[in-house]
């Protein structure tokens, strides 16, 4: 390769530029000799004294250019800020917007592609003049492609008007979009820790908060080695990273957390203990390889979970019943592998198909969890009768009828009963998942599609573990007790766990229909069993009752169903459960703040995010109360709720007004009176003395 | 002659290979060995120099940052101090073919001699192999390793990351510092400070 003579250049004008510090002084607003040039522009060129105006550079790359973030990250300068301001003027934090990554040749660079904006805030005094206001501002910046650098400068200048207190003063409305590039005040403290050359951090952030390609940019150099993939998981109400550290001298650090696209968070994290627990997400940078191991440990949890279910009261007493069948079958080795098979079959059918299902609904928005087959009462219902009728089976009042099928259709239905066995236990099964499988599904919801269905597959097949070893290993087979006249006894005992499992299930539909709805539900389960009964004596009796039986059954369950009480009834029942702990409230909005405290009404409003944990914990341990909601309505207190979930301007600059960054924040307005803002933690008590007198007046004093 | 680079690389491939790429070195280990060729096509081996204090310098002319260290005068200055007192001074380019600042053999003597450079060597890591072996980010990226061949000081040539000439005179030279306090027999102070500049253009 030749010796590039450009570059040459580039670096000879550099030179010259570097030199010539007066020349470049030449350089006037929004210059566009520069690669990524600087405009200065204020929200409101008129403010008034006592107050504050924001500023923002609005910086815009030429094609392939970038700037940098204020921690450039391995190579690269942040921007600097040389301000001219008049007397009774001054200028706060440059605020820049979330930043993106680039790695090139693994060096890390913290940058800006597009357009971005950094904001000033500047104070003014209370006693400046009325008249022109003349700011100026020297700044340097680095101006990169992925090739080249070129150190940029230029002095920046605006002259603002100071206005008299009643003059109108209108706002710019792209500050509304620079603000929606910030980051946002997390509102709880992160913890971090450095040791063996890894860099743990442990983010306080609700569980519910969908995350999309994390990304930790700390500002503090020397902690954290920049280049190093950031592997992220899930705990819980935390958001735990790890990735490579460089030195461990701070006992503070701030960065942006973000979860997506320009969505990021401010934070403050102080050193502790931070242990990697939880659920891996799979990172860009090790997608591939994390994906794997992710399925890997997924798939062995799935496989635990499964067996483990075998103990479980539901399924127990199907499988212990199967697995002694399977033992009496032992003459013929090929007929108990084909039971085996069948029933493992019906298992991991079972289990993907309402694998399947939940991720079919979860794709079409629904928020569902596993198990939530058991959230229709309708399923709730028949399988109530299902495990009434197995219970009542294995008391002996009937014969199950694939018993009797098999005797006289030979061996096909005895495979087909195998398979039925393992349909109806993984369905009965997934309700006792949860607390085993937790994880391990959980991953089903990070893994593309095909790997989560591999996860539930893994499931079924631990779950039918037990009895393939049975059929393949006659050597376990040999050791189960030989069949006896025990076994009947032990039969019978296994109707206790069974109707267990029944009450279990008539307290979960009591809970989601009402005890009205209940006990109606309750007189079909008796005919079924009443039906059940009557065809067992038909047994007895030698007569086979089967067709009538069924018909008689599908009525029955039938009923049961369209006894249910219809959706609406359903919701109110809901509503009702809910409404006991809820504060009614209506969407916060400051024109009707001031109508309400026009006509002399007080007031509650708080500010929250899906986001801020701090916030869900207040409103779960002080505002949604029962107590607070009588003594608000009691106190005819009208409770309005901003949402910063997502940015939102109107409430951003009411956050600011009262010298929040961020939420929550808790305000009372007391009719007539100044507003008190509330402390940051809330009790139950905090509220309720807001509206019970005495007490209120101290609050004020000390939020003061 | 074009054949040698290549050679002198292979060499330090299995020198490299017992730690894997973009490894950092760590202060107060042994530093990495490695062989490079220099601009007259000599072959320059790190151990060889045990016994004197040796200046690593990550260089790209291209980039303005080194630009100030050198059109100011600054850097040619540390040099020649480094090699009054009796120390080494290695200047590196991993620059990559076709990328800002990489240069042939030729190219470099033209520059040194322009630029009166007064590194003891100009060593050509055109496939990055030693930049990224000690983790080098930018040029100017400056280590420096002891007698004894453990690495003493890693980062930035002063602590004022500009670009700006304007700011050296003010600045506290690193490399200066810690070269006396290890003429001293002191321990360096400031071992570690933050690299500033362009990156490094690796090839990959």
């Amino acid at each position: 390769m030749t010796f590039d003579f450009r570059i040459f250049s580039i670096m000879l004008a550099f030179i010259a530029f570097a030199l010539a510090p007066a020349a470049v002084a030449q350089n006037r607003l929004g210059n566009t000799e520069l690669n990524v040039p600087a405009t200065l522009v204020a929200e409101s060129p008129k403010v008034r004294a006592g107050q504050s105006v924001t500023l923002a550079f609005v910086m815009e790359p030429k094609p392939t250019w970038h700037g940098y973030w204020e921690n450039p990250g391995d190579a690269g300068i942040g921007m600097s800020f040389d301000w001219t301001l008049p007397a009774g003027v001054t200028a706060g934090k440059p605020q820049f917007p979330v930043p993106d990554t680039l790695l090139i040749s693994g060096i890390m660079n913290y940058v800006y592609k597009g357009d971005y904006a950094i904001l000033v805030t500047l104070d003014l005094a209370d006693n400046v003049r009325p008249g022109s206001l003349p700011i100026s501002v020297k700044s340097e910046w680095l101006s990169c492609t992925d090739e080249i650098c070129v150190p940029e400068q230029d002095e920046l200048s605006i002259t603002l008007q100071v206005v008299g207190k009643d003059a109108p003063v209108s706002l710019d409305k792209r500050f509304n979009d620079f603000r929606a590039a910030m980051a946002r005040p997390l509102g709880s403290e992160a913890t971090f820790a450095v040791s063996d050359d890894r860099f743990r951090l442990s983010v306080p952030l609700p569980a519910s908060v969908e995350i999309d390609d994390p990304y930790f940019f700390i500002k503090q150099d020397g902690i954290v080695d920049y280049g190093a993939p950031q592997k992220f998981s899930r705990d819980g109400d935390r958001l735990i990273l790890e990735t490579g550290a460089r030195g461990d001298e701070l006992d503070s650090i701030t960065g942006i957390l973000k979860i997506g696209d320009h969505i990021g968070f401010l934070l403050t994290a102080t050193k502790g203990e931070v242990a990697m627990t939880g659920l891996p997400l799979a990172n860009d940078g090790a997608k591939q390889e994390g994906s794997a191991s992710l399925l890997f440990l997924a798939l062995g949890g799935a496989l635990l979970g499964g067996l483990l279910l075998n103990l479980m009261p539901c399924v127990f007493p199907i499988l212990s019943l199967k697995a002694m069948s399977l033992a009496k079958a032992g003459g013929s080795e090929a007929v108990v592998r084909r039971d085996a098979l069948a029933y493992t079959a019906g298992v991991v059918l079972v289990a993907t198909a309402l694998g399947a299902i939940l991720l079919g609904l979860r794709a079409s928005g629904a928020a569902v969890g596993w198990a939530f087959q058991l959230q229709d009462p309708r399923i709730i219902f028949v399988l109530l009768a299902l495990v009434t009728a197995i219970g009542l089976n294995l008391a002996g009042l009937f014969e199950l009828p694939n018993l009797n099928f098999g005797n006289k259709l030979t061996r096909k239905d005895g495979a087909a009963g195998s398979f039925w066995t393992g349909a109806l236990a993984a369905f009965v099964a997934t309700p006792c998942t949860g607390p085993f499988m937790a994880a391990a599904l959980g991953a089903t919801i990070v893994l593309p599609p095909i790997a989560a269905l591999v996860i539930f597959a893994g499931l079924g097949v631990g779950l039918a573990l037990p009895f393939l070893l049975i059929a393949f290993v006659p050597a376990i087979r040999s050791r189960l007790p030989k069949p006896g006249p025990w076994l009947d006894g032990f039969r019978k005992a296994m109707a206790v766990p069974m109707f267990l499992t029944a009450i279990g299930l008539i307290w979960l539909l009591g809970r989601q229909i009402g005890t009205d709805a209940l006990g109606l539900s309750l007189i079909f389960l008796l005919t079924v069993a009443l039906i059940l009964w009557w065809f067992g004596g038909g047994q007895i009796k030698g007569l086979s009752r089967g067709a009538l039986t069924s018909a008689a059954m599908v009525v029955a369950i039938l009923g049961g169903i369209l006894a249910l009480p219809g959706e609406d009834a359903m919701n109110s029942q809901k509503l009702a459960n809910v409404s006991a702990a809820t504060l009614p409230s209506e969407t916060f909005s400051e024109t009707r703040l001031s109508e309400l405290r026009a006509s002399g009404q007080p007031v509650f409003a708080y500010f929250t995010a899906d986001w801020c944990l701090t916030c869900k914990a207040n409103e779960a341990a002080a505002i949604q109360r029962t107590e607070t909601a009588d003594a608000f309505a009691a106190a005819k207190v009208t409770v309005m709720v901003g949402d910063w979930t997502r940015p939102d301007p109107d409430i951003s600059k009411f956050l600011e007004k009262h010298g929040r960054a961020g939420v929550p924040l808790y305000l009372y307005y007391a009719p007539g009176k100044e507003p008190v803002i509330l402390p940051q933690i809330l009790t139950v008590a905090t509220l309720t003395d807001l509206v019970n007198g005495p007490v209120q007046s101290a609050m004020i004093a000390k939020t003061r | 002659m074009p054949n040698l680079p290549s050679l002198a690389v292979a060499t330090f491939a299995v020198f490299a290979l017992a730690s894997p790429l973009a490894a950092t070195q760590k202060n107060g280990t042994l530093a990495q060995d490695f062989k490079l060729t220099d601009v007259n096509g000599k072959t320059v081996q790190l151990s060889q120099f045990r016994g004197k204090t040796v200046v690593l310098e990550w260089h790209n002319p291209g980039c303005p940052f080194v630009s100030k260290h050198y059109s100011s005068g600054n850097m040619q200055a540390t040099q020649k101090a480094a090699r009054q007192q009796g120390a080494i001074w290695l200047t590196i380019n991993s620059g990559a073919e076709g990328k800002q600042g990489h240069m042939t053999g030729p190219e470099a003597k033209a520059l040194i001699a322009k630029q009166k450079i007064q590194s003891t060597n100009y060593l050509l890591d055109a496939k990055g192999l030693v930049g990224k072996a000690y983790g080098a980010k930018t040029t100017p990226h400056m280590y420096i390793i002891d007698g004894s061949g453990t690495l003493v000081y890693q980062g930035g040539i002063d602590d004022k990351p500009t670009a700006n000439t304007a700011d050296i005179k003010d600045a506290r030279n690193h490399v200066l510092a810690a070269l006396s306090e290890i003429k001293s027999g002191e321990k360096v102070s400031v071992a570690q400070a933050r690299p500033y500049g362009c990156s490094v253009k690796y090839a990959s």
